[in-house]
């Protein structure tokens, strides 16, 4: 080894070289107080300026610190943008409790809050918004009288002057000192919103760290959106209460944002960087006038399409026998029903997620059943189709293996269609057209799916979406499973691709409960009347949609103009009709069948 | 001058910079991982100062373990070396609030050439030739067709999101653009989902040329010739030399000024590199400056005879530059090879491991910069370069010959190098004519 061989050669330290530092007024090199912080979750030493320029999160281990409710407002509104409201409330002390003027003054001073929360009106991005943010500094932003006072007062306010509502919330619940007018706050939140809720406003909240008591068991968990920040602690019950109740150890990652995630009470977990352009977002698709805009965008293409009709009318080659024709045509191969059973099963046709992808834009996943679980056979949430916002709902089979198990193979659960339902309702509330993609062997089929009611489950999206009073269209991209596939097509007007399938059961179970042999599934498929022509010949369905060949991701352009003409033809004529007649047309289609 | 200077880095340029402080008569504290115990930068220091474990963002990215350890070893000035931190503004910055001299530019110009659009509107600004596209995305032909026109063909249309050639196209008049475009576009939609496209100037057979830059903190700038990076793999310089075989002295003078002119754009103090992109008509554009020392900067100082590490420093302690660009005479030519530990034949895998043997070339002109000794193990945490093997000839035919004679005398065993694959560059014929651009590895090798 070299190890101690080399000849050190620090002797020559030339005055040329040398300097006296003090003498030319520069400081011995040292690391000035405060320079480091240390960061609470990794306990790792960051530099302050990156954690502000972060936006309050620890660049080494990602930790989410909480955030001032001023420093909030900042990081969302629009500079100079915020309005605050209610900054003065007089101090209350319903029970007397000793000593709680004296904490509170105390806390007030160190804090520069006059309550655990701060509520205004702001511009995001330039879209108007009432706003409250909570201030865990403040009694653990705990809920006493001012605080249900301030958002109720909000809350009014904004349905007043109808404008949207978000809360930030954090909470250690109730507060204590207030005993049970505490408690009551959470009914007077809940009213005003409901209030809110039925003028048909919007209603957004964000869950940070931690979220718990009475204010997740109010108006936390009340958003039409539920946002959360990465990791937020979430639950009624704390973490510390549960483990000395039940004497157990809670496991890792139990009632964290990402959990809350999985068990379907949370639409979306948004990093803090992007939530300032995400809420604007969900803001500017909930705007009336956005709306308004996206069917003026409709009309003025179908008067563009009218004026190229009567083109083509005055040029007489280009005739509808054409088309005819060229549909005829492709009527005229030998496929048989087995082909097209075949076909709309293939692995390379395109998943749903894809036609999302290319009919839509601005598509915000919202996930969740609010009740257990997200199942991911089902994805929904909002998008603009041509600017006009709409309510997609699709049943997913996956790109490859490992979505294909998350998905399930497309087979809903009953969370899935009950997660499809809470989906519908809240178009409904904003009025928004609703277009499900169907793509499903069949509702899954196991045990735990019978535990919570598969059946129910599907009856209850039958019996629902009978009065939805929006306009609902269904197209079924691939396998139009049974009931499974029903339960996302009680609408107006279903479609199919041209080699998609739509039966009462797949031709295998069809053949095997007839004729004992599945084996007669080729048969049994031609017997069943289940493709797109057969169907649209029996009058079950309005449209067929002609698909190139191979059907695959890259023709997936040329599939989707084909389906958006059609669409943009759907919403503009439902756009016409009232919401009875809506209603009406749709009880109609299945009371003569 | 600095009493003590902390090098902020390890391998051959740890050791290339000890040696520099050694020379000027300055006390060197090396820094060393876990893994680096037996690094010989560890050993040739005057003191090391182990700051962490083998993985690279607990020791040699860890800026607070290396300011603690400047403080504590009462050093007064950090080399950062290349990679690592040495294009770190907030290392920059913290340097400077712990009153501690980092020897490179300050935390601002860092930040601004750091920042590829602010960079490349800087050097608009100052009449510094780029290279000529939209920063803005397209989505329609007609768009798209305009923006070609002003940029003048041959164009490169680029997919946003593409990758791997796949979503891009050379489109050389208007005749052929709008298929071309509608084919890259249909190629990014079907691969990626986006119709977001780019339309820049198509450059033919580029060569990569860099200008090495030295300036003071008294706005003195000047230009120590180019080298010729073009031999790369995956953006990977393999073989650099100078001066350039495509060069003459009339552009050299033109190209050095326009380098020039970009340092003093944004007041640049230290040393420091402008990339140009250089066309088969001898078009050049900027295209990145880099604010710190380079690997390849030896062949710049086998022809011109200048230390530039020692220069570095002599900026930083706040000397004037001693030369003007006068002084400055490009010598002979000189080749740089980066010997690495890597299998070229499984896709130039790197394959740390034990140096059992080594064996380097000497003799006039042949220079070696490295920091491996026998029995060294390679720790797979770092990069894989092991040496670097620089000769200066009369001419660019001599040089060639004096590689070739070095390169067979060099024996690293134990390991996999990339040894005999820069041996067959430098018997290339095309290499041999100068008839190189960054095309020249996929082109001639089958890697």
């Amino acid at each position: 080894m070299l190890r101690d061989m080399f000849k050190k050669t620090y002797t020559r330290l030339d005055s040329k070289y040398r300097s006296d530092r003090s003498a030319d007024g520069q400081e011995e090199p040292n690391i000035p107080e405060g320079l480091w912080r240390k960061c609470n979750k990794c306990g790792r030493p960051i530099y302050t300026e990156d954690v502000i320029e972060n936006f309050y999160v620890c660049p080494k281990c990602k930790g989410y610190f909480r955030v001032h409710a001023y420093r909030r407002f900042e990081m969302i509104a629009d500079t100079d943008s915020f309005e605050e409201w209610d900054k003065e409330m007089d101090f209350v002390n319903p029970l007397d409790f000793a000593g709680y003027e004296k904490k509170f003054q105390a806390v007030k001073e160190k804090t520069n809050l006059n309550e655990a929360i701060v509520t205004g009106k702001v511009l995001i991005e330039g879209e108007a918004a009432v706003m409250g943010v909570c201030d865990s500094r403040f009694f653990m932003s705990s809920m006493g009288y001012n605080v249900g006072e301030k958002i109720t007062r909000a809350v009014e306010r904004a349905t007043e002057e109808r404008l949207p509502v978000i809360l930030y919330c954090c909470s250690g619940g109730a507060r204590m000192q207030e005993g049970l007018v505490s408690l009551m706050q959470m009914a007077k939140t809940s009213a005003a919103l409901k209030r809110h809720q039925d003028a048909g406003l919007l209603y957004v909240t964000v869950l940070t760290d931690p979220t718990t008591g009475g204010v997740t068991a109010s108006f936390a968990m009340l958003g039409d959106l539920i946002l959360a920040e990465p990791g937020a602690l979430i639950g009624f019950a704390g973490p510390r209460v549960i483990e000395q109740t039940i004497g157990q150890k809670l496991p890792e990652g139990f009632q964290r944002a990402e959990f809350l995630l999985e068990h379907g009470f949370v639409d979306c977990i948004v990093e803090r960087k992007e939530q300032k352009a995400f809420l604007a977002k969900i803001l500017r698709m909930h705007r009336a006038s956005t709306k308004a805009q996206g069917i003026r965008n409709l009309f003025e293409s179908e008067m563009a399409k009218a004026a190229e009709l009567q083109m083509q009318e005055e040029n007489p080659k280009e005739s509808k026998q054409g088309e005819e024709s060229k549909e005829s045509k492709r009527d005229g191969g030998k496929k048989t029903a087995w082909d097209t059973v075949l076909l709309s099963r293939k692995a390379s046709r395109p998943p749903a997620s894809s036609y999302i992808q290319a009919l839509f834009t601005d598509f915000i996943e919202c996930h969740g059943d609010r009740l257990y679980r997200d199942d991911g056979a089902i994805v929904g949430g909002i998008a603009l189709f041509h600017g006009c916002p709409v309510t997609v709902i699709a049943q997913e089979k996956g790109k490859n293996t490992k979505d294909n198990i998350k998905c399930n193979f497309g087979m809903p659960s009953p969370e899935g269609y009950r997660k499809a339902l809470r989906l519908m309702k809240q178009a409904e509330k904003f009025n928004r057209p609703v277009i499900c993609l169907v793509d499903t062997p069949g509702a899954f089929c196991g045990m735990e799916a019978e535990e919570r009611g598969q059946g129910e489950a599907i009856a209850r999206n039958l019996f629902e979406m009978s009065s939805l009073k929006v306009p609902v269209l269904t197209l079924v991209i691939g396998e139009g499973g049974s009931g499974g596939a029903l339960a996302l097509a009680v609408s107006n007007e279903v479609w199919m691709m041209e080699n998609a399938v739509y039966s009462i059961l797949s031709p295998e179970g069809f053949a095997s409960i007839l004729w004992k042999d599945s084996k007669k599934a080729a048969e049994a498929a031609r017997v069943m009347k289940m493709t797109s022509r057969d169907l649209l010949e029996m009058g079950l369905i309005e449209k067929v949609i002609a698909e190139p060949e191979p059907v695959e991701m890259k023709n997936l352009p040329e599939i989707a103009k084909e389906i958006e003409n059609s669409v943009q033809e759907f919403l503009e004529k439902y756009g016409r009709m009232s919401e009875a007649e809506v209603v009406e047309h749709r009880y109609r289609r299945f009371r003569r069948m | 001058m600095f009493h003590k200077i902390l090098i902020a880095n390890r391998g051959e340029i740890a050791v290339r910079i000890i040696r520099a402080c050694r020379e000027m008569g300055i006390k060197t504290v090396a820094v060393y991982s876990e893994a680096d115990r037996e690094a010989l930068h560890t050993l040739l220091a005057d003191e090391a100062i182990c700051i962490g474990p083998a993985s690279s963002l607990e020791s040699y990215l860890n800026m607070e373990r290396i300011l603690s350890a400047t403080v504590a070893m009462k050093a007064d000035a950090i080399h950062p070396g290349f990679g690592f931190l040495s294009e770190n503004a907030r290392f920059a910055e913290l340097c400077q609030k712990c009153h501690i001299a980092f020897i490179g530019p300050s935390a601002q110009i860092i930040h601004k050439m750091g920042n590829k659009s602010e960079a490349r509107k800087t050097m608009m600004e100052a009449n510094v030739p780029v290279v000529p596209g939209s920063r803005e995305p397209v989505y329609t032909v007609e768009e798209a067709e305009k923006m070609a026109e002003e940029i003048g063909y041959p164009v490169m249309i680029k997919a946003s999101s593409g990758g791997g050639g796949k979503g891009m196209r050379i489109s050389r008049s208007s005749e052929d653009f709008a298929a071309n475009f509608q084919n890259a576009q249909m190629e990014s939609i079907n691969g990626f989902s986006d119709d977001t496209m780019y339309i820049e100037k198509y450059i033919e057979q580029p060569r990569h040329i860099e200008f090495q830059i030295l300036a003071d903190k008294y706005g003195n700038v000047l230009h120590l010739g180019e080298r010729d990076c073009s031999i790369q793999r995956r953006h990977q310089k393999v073989m650099e030399e100078s001066p350039s075989a495509a060069i003459s002295p009339e552009l050299r003078k033109q190209m050095g000024e326009m380098a020039v002119r970009a340092a003093k754009a944004v007041n640049y103090e230290n040393a420091g590199t402008i990339e140009f992109l250089l066309d088969k008509n001898k078009q050049f554009y900027f295209m990145e400056m880099n604010t710190r020392i380079q690997v390849e900067h030896p062949v710049t100082e086998m022809v011109t005879g200048i230390d530039l590490i020692q220069e570095q420093i002599r900026i930083a302690a706040g000397e004037k530059l001693s030369l003007r660009q006068e002084d400055i005479h490009i010598n002979g030519h000189a080749i740089e090879c980066r010997i690495n530990a890597e299998n070229p034949s499984k896709h130039f895998m790197p394959c740390p491991g034990l140096i059992t043997n080594v064996h380097v070339p000497g003799g006039n002109g042949v220079r070696i910069d490295t920091a491996i000794y026998n029995n060294y193990r390679v720790p797979p945490n770092y990069d894989s370069m092991l040496l670097k093997l620089i000769v200066h000839g009369n001419d660019r035919a001599s040089a060639i010959e004096k590689m070739r004679s070095a390169l067979g005398e060099l024996i690293i065993e134990g390991i996999e190098t990339n040894l005999d694959f820069e041996y067959e560059i430098i018997n290339n014929e095309d290499f041999q004519k100068g008839n190189i651009d960054t095309d020249f590895i996929p082109k001639h090798f089958n890697v």
